[in-house]
This record gives C-alpha cells, sequence and structure tokens, in this order.
C-alpha cells in the first residue's frame, strides 16, 4: 500500500521542489542586489522667513503650542549672510532668505544702509540680523543689523 | 556499497530512488516560499484615521529568520505621516497572544491616549482593539512603540513625522527618516536573565592580562597597578559602556543591517533632511557622514538654532533632524557605531542605487574616567548647571586625560547627605562624590579634531512659553547596582517607591544627579522638559535627556496636562529592572 | 550507596533541574504599590529568576587512580530574596562517594554585594549522614574575589566552618585562569566521617578555562586535596593518602 502511494508522494515533492525553486528567497533576492532604497518623503516646499535666534517675532503662521506668541512687528526683516561690505558706499552685499512680509524671494543684492549704522563690526561671511524700510527714494534701506547669535 | 539498506518499498528501483532523494534534496536547499520572509519595503500612512495591527511577523537579519513583532506586517512599523492641527484617529489591533500597547513618544497627548500599560490604561488585550484618539498640537520628528514587556526590543518601533502648519524654517529637498534600531536572536528575556547572573556577560572588551602589559607599558607598572587597584576595591571597570553589546545584537538602519546597504537617493547639490531616531533598546550610537558635515536644525521635534557638526551622540529615545548638502556625484556612508564600538549600522547617501562608499573603521572604544564615578571634572563647575550664561559650544571635544586624583578642588568629597544615605544599599552600588555639570561635554570616545555635538549646542529658535521660574524643585539620583543588575531612582526600584506628585500648573525643577557609571537616557511622558543649558529663555525643549555618568543635570517642566505620566531610564531592560517612577500631575 | 542516599542525592539534583527548568522568569510577584492597581503594573521589576551554575565539573586524576568531583549551587527568587541549593561532592574510583555536603538555605541580599545565607546543611555521601544549621555570607568580596563564608551548627552542638574563595584572572577576553580554595575546620572530630578536629581539610586549584561561550568553558586544571592534624592522621589509618596533587579535565557550566 506505501509502495502504491510512493509515486504520487514523489511526484508531488518533485513538483513542490520546483516551485520553491521558481521562487526565490531572501538570499536570492540580496544575490540580485536589490539594495532596500529609503522613502523620500518629499521637500520642504515653500518656506518661511528665516527665524532670528534673538527672539523677533514668528510669523503668523508657525505655530505650536509650546512657543510664544510675539506681538508681530511690522518691520520686514530677515537673517542673511554678508558676502561683501562697501565703506565708502555704505553699502553691503547680502544673501538672504524670502521675506514674504514684502514678497521677496531668496535674493543676493546690494542694499544701502543707513548712514548711523556702523558698518565696522560687520565682517564678510558673517551671518547677521537686519531691518529693512523704503527710504525717501522707494529703494529699501537697512535700518538696523547686528550679528546673528550663537555663531560656530 | 557493500550492505544493501533495506527498503521499504521493494518495487522501487535503485534509480528511481536516486531521483527521488535528489528532488528531496534540492527541496531541502530551495528557500521554502511560505516562510521567507521578502524585505518588506517601508510604507507610509498619512491622513487623520489609521489602522494599525500588531502581529507576529517573519524578519531577516543577514540570512537568518526570526519570529519579530511587527506592524501591519512590518519591522519596522510603518512612517506615520501627520499634519500639525489635525485630530488623529488611531485604531491598533493586537493579534499577538499577550498583551500589547503603543506609545506616541514626545507627541503630547491627554493621559488615556499615552499608552502606557498600568498607567494610562490597562493596555490592548490579545485580540482587542483600542482607538487612540487625540489632538496634534506639534511638528516634528518623532517615534512610537510598545510599552509592553519586552516588544520594543523585538521589533515593535517605528517613525511618526509631523508637518509644521506654517511650512519649515530651513528648506530641504528630499526627506528621509532614519530610524536606529538593535536586534537580537536572542530572546529579551533571557537577555535579562544572563545579565542577572552575569552582569558583563556580553562585554567582550574587559581589562585582561594583555591590557594591563600594555597599559604598563605605556603608563608604567606602579601607574597601572594603583589604576588596577583603584578600580577593583569598588569592584568596577571601566569597560562597562553598553550592558547589551555586538555580542548579541545586530545593528539596523530602518530595519536593516549594514550588508544590505540601506541607501538613501538625492542629486548631486541637493538639500537632504535625514531624521535620525534612535528606536533602540539597548544602544547609543555616535553618527557621522565622512565627508558630508551635518547642521542639526530640530532635536526631539523641536526647532533649535542650526549648528554644524562632523559627529552627534544620540542616546535611546532621542531623536535629531539634519540637513546635509552632498554635491558631489558620490556615494556617502551614513555611519552609527554603537558607544562601546562593538558593532555599527550603516546606510548610504548615494546618487544612484547599489552604491557603496567605504565604511570607516570604528573609533577606539572609550573608557569611564573617574569623572564618571563621580569624582568631579576638571575645570567645569562642579554642582549646578542652571542658566549662569556658560559659554556654549566652546569645547566640542570630551574632557581629554582625565587622571584621577590629579584634580585641584578634590579636597573636599564629602557626599551630600542624601547621597550617604544610598550608599551601601543592595541596589546601590556607587555614589557621586562630586557630580559635576558636563553639558559642554560631548562625551567619551571621540577623537580630537571632531566637532562633536553636545547639549550646550542646543539653542531654541524661540523662547520658551512659560517664562516663570519653578516653584520647587525634584531632585533624584539615579542609581544602579551594576553587579546585581538592579537599576532605580534613590535606590530604590518602581516597586518600591510611591509616584512623583506635582500639582497641575505647577513650574518645577527636575534636578538628576548620575550616580552609576553608564548614560541613563531619562524621558518624561506628556510634558515637555526644557534643558537648562545655560541659553536661559532659549533652553531646549526634549523629551528625553541624556544623563552622562557622574554628571548632574536640571530642567523644568510645566505640568500643563493632568495624568499619571511615567518617568523612566528609556534603556528597556533598566526600566524593566526598577528604573521607572510614576509623576501624577493632579 | 543505600536507598536513602541515592534518594537524597536525586533530590538534590531533581531541584537543581526545577530551578534549570524555571530559568526563563515567571510572572510578577504582586507589587505593593501606593494605590491597589486593577492594572498590571507598567513594569515587572519583582521577576524571578532562577540560574544553576557549576563551578566544578571534573575529573581528577593523580596518576594511578582517577575520581570524579562536582561542585554547584543554584538559586530562584528575586533580587533580594532566594532559595539557594549548594552541593559538592567527589565520587571515587571505587564507588565510594566522599565529602558530599548539600545546602539548603535561604538568601537575603543585604549590602550591595553580599548576601546573608541561613538554612540547613546535610552531609550526604557514603559515610554517615550528618545535618548542621548553616549560617553565612556569600558575594564579591573587594578586588573582585568570589567569597563564601559559612559557619554550621550541629545537633549535638559541634561547630564547623567552611571558607570559599576563587578569583578570575582573564588572560584574554575567552581565556580565564581562575584560582580557587575551599576550607573547612570542624570543632569535634567525627571519625565515622573520617574528619578531625581542628582545620580538617584543603582543595584548592587552579583551573585555566576557555568559554567557547558564557555558559559553557571546558577547563584543564591542578588541584590539591589536602588532609591536616587529626583528619590525616584518620586518613593515613583508613590507607588514604593525605595530600593529593591531581591534575583536572572538566566543563563550567550554567544556566
Amino acid at each position: 500500500m506505501i509502495a502504491r502511494l510512493y509515486r504520487p508522494l514523489l511526484m508531488s515533492l518533485l513538483s513542490s521542489a520546483l516551485i520553491a525553486c521558481i521562487n526565490p528567497g531572501p538570499t536570492t533576492a540580496e544575490e540580485d542586489a536589490t539594495v532596500p532604497i529609503g522613502i523620500d518623503l518629499g521637500g520642504s516646499g515653500p518656506v518661511i522667513a528665516a527665524a532670528a535666534p534673538e527672539g523677533h517675532a514668528p510669523p503668523s503662521q508657525h505655530r505650536s503650542d509650546m512657543q510664544m506668541a510675539h506681538e508681530g512687528h511690522d518691520d520686514a526683516h530677515g537673517t542673511v549672510t554678508v558676502n561683501s561690505v562697501d565703506p565708502a558706499q555704505h553699502k553691503l552685499n547680502l544673501s538672504h532668505n524670502p521675506i514674504p512680509e514684502i514678497g521677496w524671494p531668496a535674493m543676493t543684492m546690494d542694499f544701502a544702509v543707513k548712514p548711523s549704522v556702523d558698518l565696522k563690526p560687520i565682517k564678510p561671511g558673517s551671518r547677521v540680523n537686519f531691518t529693512i524700510e523704503k527710504g525717501q527714494g522707494g529703494m529699501y534701506e537697512i535700518q538696523t543689523i547686528t550679528p546673528a547669535g550663537g555663531s560656530r | 556499497m557493500s550492505a544493501r539498506p533495506v527498503f521499504p518499498f521493494p518495487d522501487l528501483t535503485r534509480r528511481r530512488f536516486i531521483r527521488g532523494a535528489a528532488a528531496v534534496g534540492a527541496l531541502g536547499f530551495a528557500p521554502w516560499p511560505l516562510r521567507t520572509a521578502l524585505a518588506a519595503p517601508a510604507t507610509v500612512l498619512s491622513g487623520t484615521e489609521f489602522a494599525l495591527t500588531i502581529e507576529d511577523v517573519s524578519l531577516t537579519i543577514n540570512g537568518r529568520q526570526a519570529t519579530a513583532t511587527g506592524v501591519n506586517g512590518q519591522v519596522p512599523a510603518p512612517i506615520l505621516r501627520w499634519r500639525e492641527g489635525d485630530t488623529l484617529t488611531l485604531a491598533v489591533t493586537n493579534r499577538l497572544r499577550e498583551p500589547s500597547s503603543i506609545h506616541w513618544h514626545g507627541v503630547r497627548t491627554p493621559s488615556p491616549m499615552d499608552g502606557v500599560p498600568g498607567l494610562s490604561f490597562r493596555g490592548i488585550a490579545p485580540g482587542e482593539t483600542y482607538v487612540y484618539r487625540f489632538p496634534v498640537r506639534q511638528s516634528g520628528t518623532y517615534w512610537y512603540h510598545s510599552h509592553s514587556m519586552f516588544q520594543e526590543q523585538t521589533g515593535l518601533y517605528g517613525a511618526i513625522v509631523i508637518e509644521p502648519k506654517g511650512g519649515y524654517a530651513q528648506g530641504f529637498d528630499r526627506d528621509y527618516v532614519v530610524l536606529l534600531s538593535d536586534w537580537s536572536f536572542e530572546p529579551p528575556e533571557r537577555i535579562v536573565s544572563n545579565l542577572k547572573f552575569q552582569s558583563n556577560y556580553y562585554n567582550y572588551g574587559q581589562r585582561t592580562l594583555g591590557t594591563f602589559l600594555d597599559d604598563a607599558q605605556r603608563n608604567g607598572l606602579a601607574d597601572t597597578v594603583a589604576d588596577r587597584l583603584e578600580w577593583g576595591k569598588m569592584r568596577m571597570s571601566p569597560t562597562d559602556i553598553l550592558d547589551v553589546s555586538g555580542a548579541t545584537y545586530a545593528y539596523l538602519i530602518n530595519g536593516q543591517a549594514p550588508a544590505a546597504n540601506w541607501t538613501a537617493l538625492f542629486r548631486p547639490g541637493e538639500r537632504v533632511r535625514l531624521r535620525f531616531i534612535n528606536g533602540s533598546s539597548m544602544s547609543i550610537f555616535d553618527v557621522r557622514i565622512d565627508g558630508l558635515p551635518m547642521t542639526v536644525v530640530q532635536a526631539d521635534g523641536n526647532d533649535v538654532v542650526p549648528v554644524t557638526v562632523d559627529e552627534f551622540r544620540i542616546s535611546v529615545a532621542e531623536t535629531y533632524d539634519v540637513i546635509v548638502r552632498p554635491t558631489a556625484d558620490r556615494a556617502y556612508t551614513i555611519f552609527a557605531q554603537a558607544e562601546d564600538r562593538t558593532g555599527y549600522a550603516r546606510g548610504t547617501l548615494a546618487p544612484r542605487p547599489g552604491m557603496a562608499a567605504a565604511i570607516p573603521p570604528m573609533d577606539p572604544r572609550p573608557m569611564r574616567t573617574m569623572a564618571d564615578m563621580g569624582m568631579g571634572s576638571m575645570g567645569s563647575m562642579s554642582g549646578m548647571t542652571m542658566d549662569q550664561g556658560s559659554m556654549p559650544g566652546m569645547d566640542h571635544s570630551s574632557m581629554p586625560g582625565m587622571d584621577h586624583g590629579a584634580m585641584a578642588g578634590m579636597s573636599n568629597m564629602e557626599a551630600s547627605p542624601e547621597a550617604k544615605k544610598l550608599q551601601g544599599q543592595v541596589a546601590v552600588d556607587n555614589v557621586a562624590m562630586m557630580p559635576s555639570g558636563r553639558l559642554q561635554s560631548a562625551g567619551e570616545g571621540f577623537p580630537p579634531g571632531r566637532r562633536v555635538l553636545s547639549y550646550a549646542d542646543l539653542r531654541a529658535i524661540k523662547p520658551g512659553s512659560d517664562s516663570r521660574p519653578p516653584s520647587h524643585e525634584i531632585s533624584l539620583h539615579l542609581t544602579g547596582n551594576m553587579e546585581r543588575f538592579i537599576w532605580g531612582f534613590d535606590g530604590k526600584k518602581f516597586s518600591e517607591a510611591g509616584p512623583i506628585e506635582i500639582t497641575r500648573g505647577d513650574r518645577v525643577r527636575f534636578v538628576l544627579i548620575n550616580d552609576t557609571m553608564m548614560e541613563h537616557p531619562i524621558h518624561l511622558h506628556g510634558l515637555w522638559s526644557e534643558l537648562e543649558n545655560g541659553h536661559g529663555e532659549f533652553r531646549p525643549y526634549k523629551h528625553t535627556i541624556n544623563v552622562k555618568p557622574g554628571e548632574r543635570l536640571s530642567y523644568l517642566v510645566t505640568a500643563d496636562v493632568p495624568g499619571r505620566w511615567a518617568f523612566h531610564c528609556h534603556l528597556l531592560y533598566h526600566m524593566e529592572t526598577g528604573m521607572f517612577r510614576e509623576v501624577h500631575v493632579a | 550507596m543505600s536507598a536513602a542516599r541515592i534518594v537524597s542525592l536525586s533530590l538534590t539534583l531533581a531541584a537543581f533541574a526545577t530551578a534549570a527548568a524555571a530559568q526563563t522568569p515567571t510572572t510578577n510577584a504582586p507589587t505593593s504599590g501606593p494605590e491597589p492597581l486593577a492594572m498590571p503594573p507598567p513594569v515587572m521589576d519583582q521577576t524571578i529568576f532562577a540560574h544553576v551554575l557549576f563551578n566544578e565539573f571534573e575529573g581528577r586524576w593523580n596518576g594511578s587512580n582517577s575520581e570524579f568531583r562536582w561542585e554547584g549551587q543554584g538559586w530562584v527568587g528575586t533580587d533580594y530574596d532566594k532559595l539557594w541549593i549548594k552541593s559538592e561532592g567527589t565520587l571515587q574510583g571505587n564507588g565510594v562517594l566522599e565529602d558530599g555536603q548539600d545546602q539548603f538555605l535561604y538568601s537575603r541580599a543585604i549590602t550591595t554585594y553580599f548576601d546573608l545565607q541561613g538554612g540547613l546543611r546535610s552531609d550526604l555521601d557514603s559515610r554517615p549522614t550528618r545535618n548542621w544549621a548553616a549560617f553565612g555570607i556569600q558575594g564579591l568580596a573587594p578586588y573582585f574575589f568570589d567569597l563564601e563564608v559559612t559557619g554550621f551548627v550541629s545537633g549535638e552542638g559541634h561547630l564547623a566552618a567552611k571558607l570559599e574563595a576563587s578569583y578570575d584572572l582573564l588572560l584574554t577576553q575567552r581565556l580565564i585562569l581562575q584560582p580557587q580554595v575551599e576550607l573547612n575546620v570542624y570543632s569535634k572530630g567525627d571519625p565515622a566521617r573520617l574528619v578531625g578536629a581542628g582545620f580538617s581539610d584543603i582543595d584548592t586549584g587552579l583551573r585555566l578555562r576557555y568559554e567557547f561561550d558564557r555558559k559553557f568553558a571546558p577547563y584543564i586544571g591542578l588541584v590539591y586535596e589536602g588532609k591536616f592534624g587529626q583528619t590525616a592522621n584518620f586518613a593515613r589509618r583508613a590507607g588514604e593518602s593525605t595530600g593529593d596533587v591531581r591534575f583536572v579535565f572538566g566543563v563550567r557550566t550554567w544556566f
């Protein structure tokens, strides 16, 4: 009786073996060098104006229950990197982040600086905070400029 | 063949048998499809309604298969993508044979939604479904894991990414979760049992005759003998870095062992955000990417003033979000070595799949010093480290060459009264005589010349929301007996102590003194821990604070949400052997 | 061996086996929290653990005859309270079981490194059985010496004491040299057991083990079995040696 069962048993074992060979297991998959690829959650999208470390007013959208709500200032402000200083013309060339208050994207440009502002402590390559206001000629002029805190 | 084997099948010819044997043999070699654990791709679940099923899943690490505890069929659990401001519903079904739970680490929820069995709720019984419902009022990178027995060790951990309502402060083009964890094929109950019998069971870096001779050659025989006698008298070993090591652990990055080469793709010039989460049970990692400085922008889900470093130490349960900007068309290795240098997790940042960069050799193994024993530390302020405007970020490297006995100001080695009471107790093997503030130090084990992040570097972008000074202090000693493998607070295990009571609305200061010579990442559920690290009102908001050996630090807490909150060391086997307390806000 | 001795020996070994079988932590003892929790506690820090250790499990040769010696311990309990079993004995080539001692103790952790132990000691071997009350300490002494000091009182008021000490010297991470000593002293001689008054015997050795696994470490070594004073006299009269150096080969194992 066992002998009669043997042939179908052998056939089923053979076919199972074949099927098992066709579906590769993890070792075969690894040999195919399918490297696990990380899931990209995507870019950040438009960013808010750069945060000022000295406690300047955060823009109204960025709020969470543990952040302090400041009274908003009306000046536009930002945090930038100084590229070059022109003491003769009392100008600075700056790279700044987008300033939504006045609808400006991130830019690198020259800025006239209010005459009363001392440019001597401002070094190229440093990060600074500044506020700007539209001056007489309709051009924006830097009103105040201070080094950004926590330099590393 | 001399002897003829007896076949039970008399009509079988020899040729048929060999064919059959070959088939059976092939079957043995061929992988059995039903038991195959395919490397399941991680999934991301978003929206406001979630259905999570906790179940046994098959996990393969380095070709060896085991049964792990997964969610929705995968380890690590799916990435949950939430939005700040949404109200979420998460139905969690337990298909295990034992109770389970899910705790949303760092996410502030009402107390019944916090997921700690015995404090928040009864746990999720086998077959049961528990529906979590809570509003999300924060953003950043967090994670979730089981808070039942050792399920966190067997795979129940996953990432949470909460999109900020108003957008990001720093731009980036790609965004990857980097969840670091540790995996052992030994059942976690056996790991604890081994440690209870022999606490240095997993330490294969102990001092030997060989190291004695090396030290004697380097430092002279007399000094070496004196050093051995000093540690011997205390019955402690400076080689105790991590309790469970690479002797049993494989270190994983997003559930993949180093050989699997988990890869994050980028285009040269893009800014890549890497959300590092330490979801391990017992392993502290030192993370760096050779060739790429990392700009840390968030710690524990909260924005910090960006600080660029070469390396950072991430303790269990902490998170750090960094932005890197690879400009070259080449691969970079994301290298996370265990603090005791017994293994590493490794991934690749590459422009195309299949690339890999060189894996650096592991750094030399750190050793504990007398400062770790609480004998004070050279040059830093001993005692309080309150908001004293100390210069942050001055010294990124660890304090070099801390020789015992050679320090000024060591004359007064009188321990505080409460410390004296702890000495000699069964659950206490050491009391820090002069615990010191060491937030400026990144820790031991970093070669000089690397910029390593320290807690003093973390400065919040916005000032804290509660400017009140604390009304009172809660002081706790982190204690333990390494030899017996008992851990606790103030010499007591959880079952031997009562809850810490705080009145709702209070502002308190927690002072932690680490009397042990190991790091402990201390996690308070439900409330923010504002670490006093010298930045005044810009102190960072954290949920998990790594207290170094022999260190004394403090943080402020506003008890604004009532409930029974867990407070514990996040080293899983320390927590389960007693290093746990209830903080009751009423 | 008589039936009674076989039974007692089997009970001892059975106790070991039970302890070993219960090695995975069992359910928590109820905790004494400040309020009666209807729910299970968030952490189970009162788990009961059980372990068994065979420090000596070896064959001993002195060139002319061989013996087999075991010395092991097992315990079950929580961090503070344990039930402890200690057993040792030497089976000689001629089938005589010598130096059999079994202790059944309650062990309480009292300081960081030491436990206080008390209970019963039964001398079970081929010679007449003796029972003692036992009281002592066990733990890790400064400079990493393992130490056991136990005092005994017999029913007749006789006193005895035993000192055991050992040290693990790591030559490499897995090759460990262990000097070990066991010393017995009795207040009154017991001729039936070939034990004399005063310092009776010493069993000391140097064993070199290789830890293939923490739980399985074969070793080789040299031991010296010595007898003093009255004990030596008894031994000489019985035709036994008073000082023997033997080569040992065995396995140190625990689970």
